[in-house]
């Protein structure tokens, strides 16, 4: 049982290390894809719309 | 003068039909063909190929408007992965039920002796659940994406699909991680155990003895756990790689490159799933005794001998032996 829960606790810890990790170094798409000629803000959340 | 008129009409009549012999035959300078730049049919359906145009913005792959490829995929996404793992995976269902309903359970034909041998180390063990936990949620997550939405949706409302779903995604995304590190180290530690050998044949030949109560003899791991540790390592291998494509898109290719990712991805993920059930089956209730080399990394040592006979002599041949004793009658007083 002890091995078991030091596995949960092991995949756990990498997943939120990489999680973290990712979110340092991965930018948003209308970062990434814009330049200075091109004014893109966040585009939020809701793409579809107030009626879905 | 009659003379004269006749030779005028001669020449007439011969620069008539010289002038009916030149019309008929084609000439470049003078010939038009209104058609000769119009689009051909074959033409048409070549530029149908792909439509794309220039774009200002920095990302380039944005010129492309239409990939006719990607209607095909979506196709195979959308219908053909469905079948291909609602068979996979309730065929698999199916025939384990089938089979625990006439088989049973194989059981332990000589009784346990109480004395146990170290079957798996306390790292082996730590290494499998961690592969193991990692592949629950990575399957359950990933049918979520393929069968979510027609089967999920309709039972619990868009909200709590949503939620669901985000998390589902996250779940996917982080553990994939330490999934490929289990994978990674069960090749390393095991690979040593699983190559094919004579023994396999003929392990194989007596269908493992899972039909009847036959006991072929076997090393560590018999053909059927090789069988799962190649499709665990190569499957495995598969997924990491595709799936770490469709996590960085279009880091290592275009488009086309991203479908076959998913494709790949998909279809291995499927058959993995249908494998690894019939691998917990055998685990847990298909084999009695069989849990106890993951659960606490001894087994009984006779269902070792049962099971994998060539591994008791190679373990008693090191000097390994049973721990534990045989329940020794009580002395009447």
């Amino acid at each position: 049982m002890k091995v078991f829960l030091a596995a949960l606790l092991f995949a756990a810890i990498v997943a939120i290390g990489v999680s973290i990790l990712l979110e340092a170094i991965q930018e948003p798409s209308y970062v990434a894809f814009s330049t200075g000629g091109a004014r893109v803000g966040n585009p939020g959340h809701n793409l579809v719309g107030p009626n879905g | 003068m009659a003379s004269f008129v006749r030779f005028v009409r001669l020449a007439v009549g011969a620069c008539a039909f010289l002038l009916v012999i030149a019309a008929s035959v084609p000439c470049n300078a003078q010939q038009v063909n209104p058609t000769a730049s119009s689009v051909k049919e074959q033409q048409l359906l070549q530029e149908l190929n792909r439509i794309q145009g220039r774009v200002s913005i920095p990302d380039q792959r944005s010129g492309v408007l239409e990939q006719p490829a990607g209607r095909d995929w979506r196709e195979f996404r959308n219908v053909t992965l469905r079948w291909i793992g609602g068979i996979a995976i309730l065929g698999t269902i199916a025939v384990m039920v089938i089979f625990y309903l006439t088989r049973g359970m194989v059981r332990l034909e000589s009784g346990r002796s109480g004395r146990t041998l170290v079957r798996f180390t306390a790292f082996e063990r730590f290494v499998h659940w961690i592969t193991a936990t990692c592949f629950i949620v990575l399957a359950i997550s990933g049918l979520n994406i393929t069968f979510g939405r027609p089967l999920l949706l309709p039972l619990i409302g868009f909200e709590a699909f949503s939620e669901w779903s985000q998390w589902a995604k996250y779940a996917h995304i982080y553990l994939s991680f330490p999934f490929t590190i289990g994978v990674v180290l069960i090749f390393l530690m095991w690979i040593a155990g699983n190559i094919p050998n004579k023994v396999d044949v003929d392990w194989l030949k007596r269908g493992g003895g899972i039909v009847g109560h036959d006991h072929p003899p076997a090393y560590r791991f018999n053909a059927g756990q090789k069988a799962i540790y190649w499709i665990v390592v190569i499957g495995g291998g598969a997924v990491a790689v595709t799936g770490y494509a469709l996590m960085f898109p279009f880091y290592l290719s275009g488009i086309e490159g991203m479908q076959l990712a998913q494709i790949v991805h998909s279809i291995v993920a499927v058959l993995f799933i249908a494998a690894m059930m019939a691998h917990i089956y055998i685990g847990t209730i298909g084999m009695e005794g069989a849990f106890d080399a993951m659960g606490t990394g001894e087994v009984d040592l006779n269902w070792a001998k049962e099971h994998h006979s060539l591994w008791v002599e190679e373990e008693q041949a090191k000097g390994h032996t049973p721990s534990g004793s045989t329940p020794r009658p009580i002395a009447a007083e």
